[in-house]
């Protein structure tokens, strides 16, 4: 019987190396850790699964959101310009600022988009 | 739930434009768990009406993921070379999320945690001797997903914790 392999011995998952229903895939994560840095090179066995699970927690909140931004836009469509909308308005949301001005087009401005205070502080809560 | 994924002509255009995962570049998140993650969510979140999500917009939330794990990566590593380590751990994250005020996670991360060490122990406590027996032996990992950097997959099995051994 084949012995499973360091990452899909310790997950309930098993082979496929995934922890529950939406996990990310350990070896994927792990690829994208080594890329965060240069003198990024060795990561414990447990680092992988914190940052699957973070990952996981952050694309939630982020899609919750930008899903309001949709909702103040009264649509029911969830656009681009609504992420980048979202990351605008979240102060802990300033690393991503560089990708949204490489996506965020001229025309974001007439999209609906709401950056009045009170959405705003919506966000920021 | 039917999953109505609107992609209009533009909206595939502009995909196609985004650069693709080739070997050795920008590796990215599996598609299909982000839009599933995002879908999910926005099911939860608005009961009556339907959301739909451009294509464009998964991406976003890709990208978006993908960087996050950079920035705590890195701010992980910081903390680890700050205590004289060369390998990042759990407690490395954990700290890196309270630093750049993700606090609202570190509850949730820690209970995850803890649950993945107690399955884990309970796991090697059991095969531990059959697990011994395989590092000893070939180290034959499954070639699609698996770990690929063998040194550093060895240095980190030596690791501080959590590792396989």
């Amino acid at each position: 019987m084949r012995q499973a392999g360091i990452y899909s011995a310790i997950l309930p998952g098993g082979v496929s190396g995934k922890a529950g229903p939406h996990s990310f895939p350990l070896a994927r994560i792990k690829k994208i850790m080594k890329k965060s840095g240069d003198d990024v090179k060795m990561i414990s066995g447990e680092a992988p699964i914190v940052l699957s699970k973070a990952c996981e927690l952050f694309v939630e909140e982020i899609t919750r959101k930008a899903w309001m931004m949709t909702m103040q836009g009264k649509r029911r469509i969830l656009h681009k310009e609504d992420v980048a909308s979202a990351v605008i308005a979240t102060d802990i949301y300033d690393f991503l600022v560089n990708m949204v001005s490489d996506d965020h087009s001229a025309n974001s401005e007439h999209e609906g988009l709401s950056t009045t205070p009170a959405a705003i502080m919506d966000l920021e809560r | 739930m039917a999953e109505k994924e609107k992609v209009t002509q533009n909206g595939d255009a502009t995909a196609a434009s985004v650069p693709q995962t080739t070997a050795g570049e920008t590796e990215e998140l599996p598609k299909t768990i982000v839009r599933r993650l995002v879908k999910d969510k926005l099911s939860h979140l608005s009961t009556e009406s339907e959301i739909s999500v451009f294509r464009e917009a998964l991406q976003a939330f890709s990208e978006s993921g993908r960087i996050f794990i950079h920035y705590l990566t890195s701010t992980a590593n910081d903390i680890c070379k700050e205590s004289n380590r060369q390998i990042i751990n759990a407690e490395d994250v954990m700290k890196a999320l309270e630093e750049i005020d993700f606090l609202e996670f570190v509850e949730p991360l820690r209970a995850s945690l803890e649950e993945f060490r107690q399955r884990n122990a309970g796991k090697r406590s059991g095969s531990s001797k059959a697990k011994e027996a395989d590092r000893k032996g070939k180290r034959k990992e499954p070639p699609a997903a698996e770990a690929e950097d063998e040194q550093d997959e060895a240095k980190s099995d030596e690791g501080e914790d959590g590792s396989d051994d």
